[in-house]
């Protein structure tokens, strides 16, 4: 009676490979997109958050992802849905992170004084600013898959690319200026 | 190329590949040097976004996606369809017990060879003692000793939450995988196919697996494991 149910059932079979798909995923690129939300969101635990749940999704959807290469930004585009479901949720419970004074929100010291205040740099550009130049330099995006990304055309995107490079070097030279009168 | 299109293109992407950049800069020492100071900002701007990454982050990922699997079922239907629920997955699950006591874990063992290489780079160094830390879990220890650990994380070995540790050796990589005995399927003492040699045995509560390529570092990391690693019942 129990003769043929030896065999591994092809449901349970394609449950494991869909598993293993999904371990590889993850031990891959949980780092990158653990960054790029802290970088979208500069709270390091509404981005864990905000991380799981881009992960739980991702295995929801795991057999749309035709191409293991395009995997990254699959996620950063499920990553940035999460997000913005965020503020359809709780609209009245965010607090602004500009109002708050926290230390540094991005990441915990690592007594790098140039990576603080590049840190610091990178977290007071606005959005707009801030994805992209995130997208480039730490996803290592070209300019037209960020573009695809933000659904902007592309010489949008290298203006905000250049403007978001322009404002950290202001602000750079600024500290350093007010540095030397205070040192001064 | 005037002076404001040259800086607009490099602050847009410092590694441009454009060649009519590449041959301004060329001609202009200026323009280099202002290329050359960029580039260096965008090291530093690229170490600054490495920002550090919860060190549990990748478990966490993986063990929540189980949980939530098993959730789903629980909270939104009324009680008689959870039970209706239980009793499928009871009889799915015995029947997976049926079908899993025929089978062994070897399979899944090579498989899991195949993820040794995105491991090891994804991962960086580890220490022994977070290695006891992971083995405190299995009721295990493992004394210095066992050669380089240059790997130590979870994974699952037919759904069973296994410790896969990796070993460099001098003809290479060794993996050794820590499953707790009472939940392990049967495993062969030997075995291999064309790649791989593998051995496994008892030590107390965990059964121990190695596998590598190289048959002679397999029983070396055996002989090792026998008397480095203890675990209690």
């Amino acid at each position: 009676m129990f003769g043929n149910k030896t065999k591994e059932s092809p449901v349970s079979k394609d449950m494991m490979t869909k598993q293993r798909r999904y371990e590889a995923l993850v031990k891959a690129l949980h780092a990158d997109i653990f960054r790029y939300a802290v970088w979208l969101i500069r709270d390091r635990a509404i981005a864990e958050d905000v991380v799981q749940e881009t992960f739980l999704r991702a295995w929801k959807s795991l057999d749309s992802l035709q191409d293991e290469g395009a995997a990254k930004s699959w996620l950063i585009t499920i990553l940035r849905r999460e997000n913005a479901r965020r503020f359809e949720r709780k609209q009245f419970d965010l607090v602004d992170i500009d109002d708050v004074s926290v230390a540094d929100p991005v990441a915990p010291s690592d007594g790098n004084i140039e990576n603080r205040d590049l840190r610091r740099a990178i977290a007071s550009l606005s959005e707009e600013y801030r994805e992209p130049i995130v997208m480039q330099v730490l996803m290592g995006f070209s300019g037209d898959e960020i573009a695809e990304q933000l659904n902007l055309n592309k010489n949008t995107v290298m203006t905000r690319l250049f403007r978001a490079r322009s404002q950290i070097k202001d602000i750079l030279t600024k500290d350093n200026e007010a540095g030397v009168k205070v040192n001064g | 190329m005037d002076d404001i299109t040259f800086r607009r293109t490099i602050y847009a992407d410092p590694f441009t590949k454009d060649p009519e950049v590449i041959e301004a800069a060329k001609n202009d020492p200026k323009k280099q040097a202002f290329w050359d100071d960029i580039k260096q900002m965008e090291a530093s701007l690229e170490q600054a976004m490495n920002i550090p990454v919860p060190e549990d982050l990748a478990e966490k990922l993986i063990l929540n996606q189980s949980i939530n699997r098993f959730q789903k079922h629980k909270k939104r239907q009324p009680w008689y369809l959870a039970l209706a629920a239980s009793v499928v997955l009871a009889s799915v699950l015995s029947i997976g017990l049926i079908n899993s006591s025929s089978g062994n874990l070897t399979n899944d063992v090579f498989a899991h060879m195949d993820h040794v290489a995105y491991e090891i780079n994804k991962y960086g160094k580890t220490d022994i003692a977070s290695v006891n830390n992971k083995l405190a879990s299995y009721n295990g220890q493992v004394k210095e000793g066992m050669g380089d650990i240059v790997s130590a994380n979870y994974c699952y070995l037919n759904s069973i939450k296994s410790l896969h540790l990796i070993i460099k050796g001098e003809q290479g990589l060794t993996s050794l995988f820590v499953v707790p005995s009472q939940l392990s399927k049967s495993v062969e003492q030997e075995f291999n196919n064309n790649v791989y040699t593998g051995s496994a045995f008892l030590l107390k509560s965990a059964k121990i697996i190695i596998v590598g390529e190289n048959a002679s570092q397999v029983a070396l990391l055996k002989e090792k494991a026998k008397q480095l690693m203890s675990f209690s019942v």
